[in-house]
């Protein structure tokens, strides 16, 4: 049963995988101008017949389409990502040298996110209509309502400008990824800690805690103590649909702050339409959600004991 | 009952704020905001300049307006492509499915892995950035979670018994999906549409901010205030009108269609 599980995720994400760089290989391919002429005019050269024949050629985009797509997702894997049209860069090496900028913006918003939601959400549980029951309602419809970047801008402003206290566009960006966090944190936060307050009524109401209650336990010990499984697994659901939309928030959150990650590198390279950078970040993403779910999966199993005996499909 | 009552009056003024904030845009007589007039920056609010002028003398008010119509096509399309998409699809799986079924499921998570601010923003930069370019992807990014939602409640819905009562009867599968099952987790749908519209409004605004592909003869509230970021301390209201409206319209569309989060939950212990 285990193993069979194991075989469709992996096939599954497979599929993906093979979807998404189908997608991404037709999508440059359907560009109004061809990759050859792009490269010439992104490096500045005339677009002579000669020039767009040699380029042509030396890219390898005379060959048929299906051994074009092969050479180039045989190469991704291999480690050969191309080199940038723009700054004609190799991309990996400037993917892997920007990479820890994203990784600590979206891990240290998204954890230190669902330790605030697991609090705030345990505290508005207990007190149903208390303060941080209601607190908590109005950070949900006010992150829901303020655009990421607004704060940012105000953040800079009233740090940075206002009190001159902190500078985040000069020296070493490590302030700037602080911010980056704790905004973030705040957002994941606001709408986590709701889900997280459900899930803990959801188990209150359950005949286990019911029955501790009149035995004379205290009930926020109950629901710290021995309720902590399944609210743990629906937070950790949440999160695993929020992974993707956290290279959204994070490509805000680095353009507003100038932080040198992937995701303003794309930006930047997307403003010269330099396609070979989006087909490898698109790539990496696919890659990096795969780890995700596979690593959530693995903890979800661990977590529901209802799932792991394959009860749950 | 009270509780009823009140939740219905929310949504009704909601709604009739919603209608006039429209209309405000829509019939106020305002400049053409292309003009610009470099004598007479940074006006404040005046009779011929409803909300003043900005930094290039152009009327706040009237860009405003416009990209009030653009947000509002977004959210529109974005919205109603993946509620009804979204929903056929999920009833579909959860009622069927089958071989088609793990299609349905597989399209479910592959738009649900791709983030769709990301994909929006590849494909605003390669086709150019446009509201219906970007109500599109939004909305079939969004699909994925009308999916599962459909899904899990039509699954829901199909083990009850007067479903069983309807084949019996000789209903068709179509018939039954639509006028016996649709009507009972609809309401579900509508709550869950709800949230996401209200995410829309800045997640459109966050594509405009990072301005892929920007024309300034087509302003949205996020290019004006990634232009006006620079005078949040000199002139904090030309930072202010863009934030009201994206804030308004998102409370909007929240007590629409929200108000619902703690129906019928146990109050053993309160």
């Amino acid at each position: 049963m285990r193993v069979r599980r194991m075989m469709a995720f992996c096939l599954r994400w497979l599929a993906i995988f093979f979807v998404a760089s189908l997608l991404v290989f037709g999508v440059v391919r359907l560009l109004p101008t061809g990759p050859a002429v792009h490269y010439l005019t992104g490096m500045n050269l005339p677009l002579t017949q000669e020039n767009i024949e040699s380029i042509t050629k030396s890219m390898g985009l005379d060959k048929p389409l299906h051994q074009q797509y092969l050479t180039w997702v045989a190469k991704f894997l291999q480690g050969d990502w191309g080199t940038s049209l723009t700054s004609n860069l190799d991309i990996r090496t400037e993917f892997m040298a920007k990479m820890p900028y994203s990784l600590a913006i979206s891990l240290g918003g998204i954890s230190f996110g669902a330790v605030f939601a697991y609090g705030i959400g345990y505290c508005a549980a207990v007190h149903r209509g208390g303060f941080w029951d209601r607190g908590s309602r109005v950070l949900a419809v006010l992150t829901q309502a303020i655009p990421v970047f607004l704060i940012a801008i105000v953040v800079i402003h009233f740090f940075g400008v206002k009190l001159r206290i902190a500078k985040f566009f000069t020296g070493d960006s490590h302030l700037a990824i602080v911010a980056s966090i704790l905004i973030m944190a705040c957002y994941k936060a606001a709408a986590w800690a709701r889900v997280v307050r459900k899930a803990f009524r959801e188990e209150m109401s359950k005949s286990y805690v019911r029955f501790s209650i009149a035995r004379g336990f205290d009930k926020k010990k109950v629901l710290l103590f021995h309720s902590y499984r399944p609210v743990l697994c629906s937070l950790i659901a949440v999160m695993i649909a929020d992974f993707a939309s956290v290279f959204g928030g994070s490509t805000v959150l680095e353009f507003a702050f100038a932080i040198p990650g992937i995701s303003y590198f794309l930006v930047s390279c997307m403003k010269h339409s330099d396609y070979t950078v989006l087909q490898s970040y698109i790539l990496v993403v696919i890659c990096w959600m795969f780890l995700v779910h596979l690593l959530f999966g693995l903890l979800l199993e661990v977590l529901d004991v209802r799932r792991r005996k394959g009860g749950l499909e | 009952m009270a509780k009823d009552r009140k939740k219905g009056k929310s949504g009704k003024i909601a709604f009739v704020f919603l209608l006039l904030y429209i209309l405000f845009f829509a019939f106020a007589p305002h400049p053409k905001y292309i003009e610009t007039d470099v004598l007479n920056t940074f006006s404040l609010p005046s009779s011929q300049h409803l909300l003043g002028t900005d930094h290039l003398g152009r009327d706040v008010y009237a860009l405003l307006a416009a990209g009030a119509f653009r947000t509002l096509e977004v959210v529109f399309l974005a919205t109603a492509l993946s509620f009804l998409g979204g929903s056929f699809l999920g009833m579909l799986l959860g009622y069927f499915g089958g071989v088609w079924g793990s299609v349905i499921q597989f399209f479910a998570d592959f738009v649900s892995v791709l983030p769709s601010f990301l994909a929006a923003m590849a494909l605003s930069a390669l086709f150019g950035f446009s509201p219906l370019m970007a109500g599109v992807v939004f909305g079939v990014g969004n699909m994925g979670e009308y999916i599962n939602q459909a899904a899990v409640l039509t699954e829901g819905m199909k083990k009850q018994e007067f479903i069983d009562a309807q084949k019996v009867l000789g209903l068709g599968n179509f018939q039954i999906m639509l006028s016996h099952i649709l009507p009972n987790i609809a309401r579900q749908l509508f709550v869950f549409m709800g949230n996401k519209a209200a995410g829309m409004v800045s997640l459109y605004a966050g594509l405009a901010f990072i301005g892929l592909g920007t024309d300034i003869t087509k302003p949205d509230w996020g290019t004006l205030l990634y232009q006006y970021r620079g005078y949040l301390t000199s002139y904090p209201l030309l930072v202010f009108w863009p934030t009201l409206c994206i804030v308004c319209l998102t409370l909007c569309f929240h007590l629409l269609f929200d108000a619902s989060e703690e129906e019928e939950e146990s109050t053993l212990y309160d």
